[in-house]
């Protein structure tokens, strides 16, 4: 499914925030993870998740840090600050509100344009 | 057969190239990169496949790069002040500040000297500050670049001797009204001492073109840098003035004694370490600068060329045509050279190369139109040094536009590779310095110190 690209840019912050809420992980895991979640329908073109790691990192929403894995190779991995955890928490608020809004339009009677 | 490694590091240089990843970036997307290959080949894609399907994944170079430098618009100019996260590197940093400020204090210092000798800052010593200019602003660059390759202690004494010998050969000269042979030293010691600074800048690989070409490159951004300098430098001391005058104390003779000579002295080697540190950091910057100026010469000179055809009209003034005609073969000639600092000598020809053809054609044809009457002239009033030292500069150009002619025609018609015309302009450097040299240093012996 081709998800508008306006969209993907807007959810991949809470996206991020969210996995790495579930724990440290790096650039690789991450793509691997939002594919799985979503059934492969939300598919990143895998460069532009750094710019966005890089991002929330300037913002002081996550810290990094070089590791090196068992097979020697190094990796940079990625950690939710408190910082990270508020904004997590405004930007689900957002979607709520967003999403309730969508579904109560989408049945239409309950409330929403019917009524006005 | 696939080599796995030698196709990353091409990718990894590809990425580089435009410069707004740092080393770290392109660190962690080359692990992401070989954690995409090892996943994929361990569900039995083959290597050259997986390889081909992590990259596309990877997206495009462009857009990625559009996409960090979003991120990095500070971080560019940041990576030039602020040290760097790791440790040792930041401590380097910290002693390459320190040995760059020193140097440009230095410089300074260099620059008292003629004061010490009862020459402060005047009109009447323009020419002993003009003279000696290279001599004070050019050994902080050197010793930073000796210092900064690591050279040896022989190429240390060479570099010094050779400052040395300048500096005793240009002060003991006598000159004589009307000073012209003094004038032609002070034009040309520069231009002589900068083949010692390409001699240190390239160390032992002295003799490649392509370090050449980094050099002349260097060079060229270390001239900008400069004047960005010395622009800030003015306002500084334009504020600096006018408060003082405000509460009615007259600084001008410590601004014209001590702070423009500082600056003056130490804005190249400090002008050389921001170039160096932003290597990779940002555009550069001269190369640019070429490319839009290469169709507007190109036109002005065609305007130039219809305007004498149609209009017959001749030249006038001998030595002056000579000197401006000079003057527009050297631009020409930066252009080209700055141009094919910047062209990656594996492109194919392009129509960029057609226009870089034109322009050097057009020089050729305005410099021979203009001069081809005047020849019989100069040599029926005798030779002056001006006119020597204009003729053989222009002769020199000549040759070396020529060559380029020659070189790029060759590489148009697709009968030599680009790399070619690089090795001959390369080569040829030296002989513009040499002529230098000689008509700083042997003129004015030869005529008389006059």
């Amino acid at each position: 499914m081709d998800i508008q690209k306006d969209l993907v840019a807007a959810s991949a912050t809470p996206i991020v925030l969210s996995i790495l809420r579930q724990g440290d992980s790096y650039g690789y895991a991450i793509i691997r993870k939002v594919r799985e979640v979503s059934g492969e329908r939300i598919e990143w073109t895998d460069g532009m998740l750094y710019p966005v790691l890089h991002r929330l990192e300037a913002a002081g929403f996550v810290k990094s840090t070089w590791k090196t894995a068992e097979s020697g190779r190094r990796r940079k991995y990625y950690r939710i600050t408190r910082e990270g955890d508020a904004e997590l928490a405004r930007l689900r608020e957002q979607w709520e509100v967003v999403n309730s809004a969508l579904e109560r339009l989408a049945k239409p009677g309950k409330t929403g344009v019917d009524d006005v | 057969m696939f080599d796995l490694e030698s196709q990353i590091r091409k990718w990894r240089s590809h990425v580089q190239a435009a410069g707004t990843l740092g080393a770290q970036d392109v660190e962690e997307l080359e692990s992401h990169l070989r954690d995409s290959i090892d996943e994929l080949t361990g569900r039995g894609v083959s290597v050259e496949e997986a390889f081909i399907v992590s990259i596309r994944r990877m997206g495009d170079a462009e857009a990625l790069h559009d996409e960090f430098a979003k991120v990095s618009t500070e971080r560019v100019w940041r990576q030039l002040l602020v040290p760097s996260a790791d440790d040792a590197a930041r401590r380097r940093q910290r002693t390459e500040i320190t040995v760059v400020l020193l140097l440009a204090i230095l410089g300074g210092l260099l620059g008292k000297i003629p004061a010490l000798f009862g020459h402060p800052v005047a009109e009447e010593s323009a020419l002993i500050y003009g003279r000696n200019a290279a001599l004070f602003a050019f050994p902080p660059v050197a010793i930073y670049l000796i210092w900064k390759r690591a050279l040896s202690l022989s190429v240390t004494a060479i570099a010094a001797a050779t400052f040395a010998l300048v500096a005793v050969v240009v002060n003991v000269y006598p000159s004589y009204e009307p000073h012209h042979t003094q004038a032609l030293t002070v034009i040309h010691v520069p231009i002589a001492l900068l083949l010692l600074l390409m001699a240190l800048y390239a160390g032992r690989g002295w003799r490649r073109p392509n370090l050449r070409l980094d050099f002349v490159r260097f060079a060229g951004e270390v001239f900008i840098y400069s004047v960005l300098l010395a622009l800030g430098g003015l306002v500084l001391v334009g504020v600096a003035g006018a408060m003082f005058t405000l509460v009615e104390i007259d600084i001008t003779p410590l601004i014209v004694n001590w702070l423009a000579v500082f600056g003056c002295c130490g804005v190249a080697v400090v002008a050389a370490y921001l170039v160096e540190k932003k290597k990779g950091a940002i555009e550069t910057i001269a190369p640019v600068l070429a490319r839009i100026f290469t169709p507007l010469f190109a036109a002005l000179l065609l305007g130039l060329i219809v305007t004498m055809a149609l209009t017959g009209q001749g030249p006038s003034a001998d030595r002056d045509l000579l000197i401006m005609f000079d003057i527009v073969l050297a631009l020409v000639l930066g252009l080209v050279v700055y141009t094919m600092s910047a062209r990656d000598a594996e492109n194919p020809a392009g129509w960029w190369d057609g226009l870089v053809l034109a322009l050097v054609a057009l020089a050729l044809v305005a410099d021979i139109v203009a001069l081809s009457g005047i020849v019989g002239r100069l040599a029926a009033h005798g030779a002056s040094p001006n006119k020597v030292a204009a003729l053989g500069e222009n002769v020199a150009l000549m040759v070396n536009l020529g060559m380029l002619a020659v070189g790029y025609f060759r590489f148009l018609t697709g009968r030599s590779r680009y790399q070619t015309v690089v090795d001959w302009q390369m080569r040829y450097l030296p002989i513009h310095a040499t002529w230098a040299a000689f008509v700083a240093l042997a003129f004015p012996p030869l005529f008389g110190f006059a």
